[in-house]
C-alpha cells in the first residue's frame, strides 16, 4: 500500500497534531505544578510521539513504526503506574501536592 | 664406600648438624627444658665436628689430597647461568670445618655454664648452632653464590646474637652497627661477582679463577677489590673495624665464637680461597697485606689503653687478624690459616677466661676494679696466662710457631717488605705490653676491696664444670697446639694445603731470615712483657701523660667520630633538608591542594541541583531542542 491509496487527510495533518498533542503535553509539564497533571500531560506527550510513529509508518509503508508505538504504550503504562504509586506515596506522608515544593535534592 | 662418597656424606652431615640442631630448638620451643636445649645445641655442634673429623681422615688418606665437589640440586638457573646447592670439600675447607665446628663445639659447651639462669636461653642456643651452621656454609660452599649466602647468613647470626640481650639499647645498637658494615662489605662482594658473571658467566671456583687470568687488569682488580672489601669488613679490619669492639655488647661466649672459630676469620678464609684471582691482581693482595700490617698496628695501640677487659681481647683479635691479612697478602696462605689455627685456640681460650672473672665478679668488666683476682682464681689465671704467651708468642707456645713465619715471610718484598716486617716487630711489641697490662692489672697482688666485696665460687669451684672443662682444653690446644707446624723443619698445614693454595715463591724466607726473625720477634715480645711489667707489675715506671696522644688512642683514632661526621650526619641533614623542604611544602601541600581544589570545585557545580523538577524538564527539553536544530543545521 502507497501514500498514493491511502485514504483520509495526508501525513503532514496528522504530523501537525501529533506535533500539537507533544507541545500542549510538554507545557502542561512546564507549568502545571500538580504531580497528577504532570504525570497526565506526559502521556499526553507521549500519546503525540505515538501518533507520529504510526503515522510516518503508515506513509513509509513499513510495520516497523507501530510495533514500536505498542511497545511505548506499555513503557507508558508502566511508568504511570510508577508516578501514580508515588503520588499516593506523597499524599498518604501529608507532602504538598505540588512539585516545586518537593525539592529535597537541591544541591 | 667410596672415599668420595664418603667426602661427600662427611660434608653434608657436617653441614646440616647444627642446623638440624637449630630446627629441633625453635620446634621443641617451650616443651623443651633449658638444659635439654644447650645439650642440643651442644651436641649438634660436637657432631659437626666428628663429621668434620670424619671427612678430614678420607680425605687425608686420598691420593693429593684431592677435594670433591657435591651439588645437592640446581639451585637456580637463567640462560647459561646456572648454581647449583654445592659444597666442597678439599684440604682448605676441610681445616676450617675442624676449627669452626671443633672451637665452636667448645664455646657452646662453655655457654652452658655461662648462659644458666638467662630467661632465653633456648633463644640463645639456637642461634649459636645456626651460627655454626652459617659459617660453615660459609667455608663449605662450593661456588662463591653459596659462599657468599653462608657470607650473608653469618652476618645475620651475628647480628642476632650481639643484640641477644635486646632489652639493652648499646647491644642492639652494637648488633645493627655490626650488620651495616657487614652489609657494606656483603655489597662490594656482590659487585666483584657481578662482574664476574659478566665476563665469565659462571661462579664457579675453578671456571672464574681460569677466566680471571685472561681479563684486563683492571677488571682483575675490580673483582679483587671488591672481594677484599668483603673480607676487610667481616674480619674488622681498617677502615670497616669499628663494629667489632661494639659487638661485646653480646654474652661472652658469642664474642668468643666470634673472635675465634667463626665470622672475623672469613676474611682469611676467602684470600686463601680466591687466592688465583688476588695473584693476578698483586696490587690488590699488597693492599691487603698492607691494611693488614696498619690494622695490626692501631688496634695493638688501642688496646693499650682500654679499661673493659673483653675490649682490650676484641682489640688484640683485631691486631691478630692483622698478622693474618699480612700473611695471607703477602702470598703464605698456610701462614695465615696457620694463625688463624692456632688464634682460635687462644683467643677463645681468652674469652672464656675472662668470662669466668666476669661470672665470678657479678658482671663486672672493668679490669681496673679486678686488681688480685688470681690468688682466688688460681686455676683461671694459670690458664689466662697460658693464653697470654700464646698471644705474645713466646716459645713454645702456639702463637710463638704461627706468628713469626708470617713476619719472615714479608722480607723478600723490596722496601715495602720491610715496612711490613717492621709493623709485624712493632706488633709484637704492642702485643706484649697490651697483654701484660691486662696481665698485671687483673691478676697479681692482694685482691682489691671490690674483688672481696663482690667475688663469689660457683659450688666450691672458680666455675661450673660446663665452662671449666673447655677452658682446660682449650689451655691444652693453645699451648701445644702449634707444635704441629715449624717452619722451616715441619710443615705439615703448609704441605697440607699447598693443593688449594700454594705458598708464593716470593713469601717463602730463607732458613736464615726465619731464625733471624724468630728471635727478632721473641726478644721483642718480651721486651713488651717487660715493659708492661715495669709500668704496671712493679710500677717503677711512669707513663708520660701526653694528653693529645691518650685522647686519640682512647677515642679509637676517631674512626667512630669520623663516620659520624662524614656519612651519619650528612645523611640525616640531607634527609631533614628533604622533609621540610621536599615532603612538606610538595608533596604534603600538593595532596591538600587537589584535596580543597576538589571541595571549592564541588560547592561551586552543586548549585545546578535546584531540585525543582520543572527547571529540570525544561532543560532537558532545551537540550533536545538545541542538538534537534544543530542536527538539522548541520545536516
Amino acid at each position: 500500500m502507497t501514500a498514493a491509496t491511502l485514504l483520509g487527510p495526508g501525513v503532514s495533518w496528522y504530523l501537525c497534531v501529533a506535533g500539537f498533542l507533544f507541545a500542549v503535553g510538554a507545557l502542561g509539564v512546564f507549568v502545571r505544578r500538580n504531580p497528577l497533571i504532570v504525570l497526565l500531560s506526559l502521556e499526553i506527550m507521549l500519546n503525540g510521539g505515538n501518533l507520529a510513529l504510526v503515522a510516518l509508518s503508515r506513509h513509509v509503508g513499513n510495520g516497523d513504526g507501530q510495533i514500536f508505538a505498542l511497545g511505548v504504550m506499555a513503557v507508558a503504562a508502566a511508568e504511570v503506574c510508577v508516578g501514580l504509586g508515588l503520588v499516593v506515596a506523597i499524599h498518604r506522608r501529608r507532602l504538598a501536592l505540588d512539585v516545586d515544593r518537593l525539592s529535597e535534592l537541591r544541591g | 664406600m667410596t672415599t668420595t662418597s664418603s667426602l661427600t656424606a662427611a660434608g653434608w652431615l657436617c653441614l646440616t648438624a647444627p642446623l638440624a640442631g637449630t630446627i629441633l630448638i625453635l620446634l621443641g620451643g617451650t616443651r623443651i627444658s633449658r638444659r635439654v636445649a644447650a645439650w642440643v645445641s651442644t651436641a649438634s655442634v660436637g657432631a659437626a665436628f666428628a663429621f668434620a673429623v670424619w671427612g678430614f681422615v678420607v680425605l687425608h688418606g686420598r691420593s693429593g689430597h684431592l677435594g670433591t665437589y657435591a651439588t645437592a640440586w640446581t639451585w637456580l638457573q637463567a640462560g647459561n647461568f646456572k648454581v647449583g646447592l654445592e659444597i666442597l670439600v678439599d684440604p682448605l675447607s676441610s681445616m676450617m670445618m675442624l676449627i669452626v665446628s671443633g672451637v665452636g663445639a667448645l664455646i657452646v659447651l662453655y655457654s652452658i655454664g655461662y648462659m644458666d639462669g638467662d630467661d632465653e636461653e633456648r633463644r640463645y642456643f639456637a642461634y649459636m648452632s645456626f651460627f655454626v651452621f652459617s659459617m660453615l656454609l660459609l667455608v663449605e660452599g662450593g661456588n662463591l653464590l653459596i659462599l657468599l649466602v653462608g657470607w650473608g647468613l653469618v652476618g645475620l647470626s651475628s647480628y642476632l646474637l650481639i643484640g641477644f640481650w635486646h632489652e639493652r639499647p648499646s647491644a642492639v645498637a652494637a648488633a645493627k652497627k655490626a650488620f651495616i658494615m657487614n652489609a657494606f662489605g656483603d655489597g662490594t662482594m656482590a659487585l666483584a661477582f657481578f662482574v664476574l658473571i659478566a665476563h665469565s658467566g659462571s661462579l664457579e671456583f675453578g671456571t672464574s679463577f681460569q677466566t680471571v687470568t685472561g681479563l684486563p687488569q683492571t677488571t682483575v682488580d675490580l673483582v679483587a677489590l671488591g672481594l677484599l672489601g668483603g673480607a676487610v669488613a667481616k674480619s674488622a679490619q681498617i677502615p670497616l673495624q669499628t663494629w667489632l669492639p661494639d659487638a661485646m655488647e653480646g654474652p661472652t661466649p658469642v664474642s668468643a665464637l666470634i673472635h675465634a672459630a667463626t665470622m672475623v676469620t672469613a676474611g682469611v678464609y676467602l684470600i686463601a680461597r680466591t687466592s688465583p684471582i688476588f695473584e693476578q691482581a698483586r696490587t690488590i693482595e699488597l693492599i691487603a697485606a698492607g691494611t693488614g700490617a696498619l690494622t695490626l698496628l692501631v688496634a695493638g695501640l688501642i688496646a693499650l689503653v682500654q679499661t673493659d677487659i673483653k675490649r682490650v681481647i676484641a682489640y688484640s683479635t683485631m691486631s691478630q687478624i692483622g698478622y693474618m691479612f699480612l700473611g695471607a697478602g703477602v702470598g703464605g696462605y698456610s701462614n695465615g690459616m696457620f694463625h688463624l689455627l692456632t688464634h682460635a685456640f687462644f683467643k677463645a681460650l681468652l674469652f672464656m677466661t675472662a668470662g669466668l672473672i666476669i661470672h665470678a665478679l657479678a658482671d663486672e668488666q672493668d679490669i681496673r676494679r679486678m686488681r688480685g683476682i688470681g690468688s682466688l682464681m688460681p686455676f683461671t689465671k694459670w690458664c689466662f696466662l697460658a693464653g697470654a704467651l700464646a698471644l705474645v708468642g713466646v716459645p713454645p707456645f702456639s702463637g710463638f710457631f704461627s706468628k713469626d713465619p708470617i713476619i719472615a715471610s714479608t722480607l723478600n718484598l723490596g722496601w715495602y717488605g720491610w715496612v711490613f716486617w717492621a709493623c709485624g716487630i712493632a706488633g709484637a711489641f704492642l702485643t706484649g705490653l697490651y697483654t701484660f697490662r691486662l696481665w698485671y692489672l687483673v691478676f697479681p697482688g692482694e685482691p682489691s676491696a671490690f674483688v672481696r666485696e663482690h667475688h663469689h665460687r660457683y659450688a666450691g669451684r672458680e666455675g661450673p664444670l660446663t665452662m671449666l672443662v673447655p677452658v682446660g682444653v682449650l689451655t691444652l690446644l693453645a699451648t701445644f697446639g702449634g707444635w704441629i707446624q715449624w717452619p722451616p723443619h715441619w710443615t705439615p698445614i703448609t704441605n697440607w694445603l699447598s693443593s688449594v693454595a700454594p705458598t708464593l715463591a716470593v713469601a717463602e724466607p730463607t732458613s736464615t731470615q726465619e731464625y733471624v726473625t724468630s728471635a727478632i720477634t721473641v726478644l721483642v715480645g718480651v721486651a713488651g712483657i717487660a715493659a708492661a711489667y715495669a709500668v704496671y707489675g712493679s710500677k717503677r715506671l711512669a707513663v708520660p701523660d701526653v694528653p693529645a696522644l691518650r685522647r686519640l688512642l682512647e677515642h679509637k683514632f676517631y674512626f667512630d667520630e669520623a663516620y659520624d661526621a662524614l656519612f651519619y650526619r650528612p645523611t640525616v641533614a640531607l634527609t631533614s633538608m628533604l622533609r621540610t623542604q621536599v615532603e612538606e611544602p610538595v608533596i604534603l601541600q600538593t595532596a591538600t591542594d587537589v584535596g580543597t581544589t576538589t571541595l571549592e570545585a564541588g560547592g561551586a557545580v552543586r548549585r545546578l541541583q535546584t531540585g525543582l523538577l520543572r527547571t529540570y524538564a525544561l532543560l532537558l527539553a532545551t537540550g533536545a531542542a538545541v542538538l534537534a536544530v544543530l542536527f538539522l543545521v548541520l545536516r
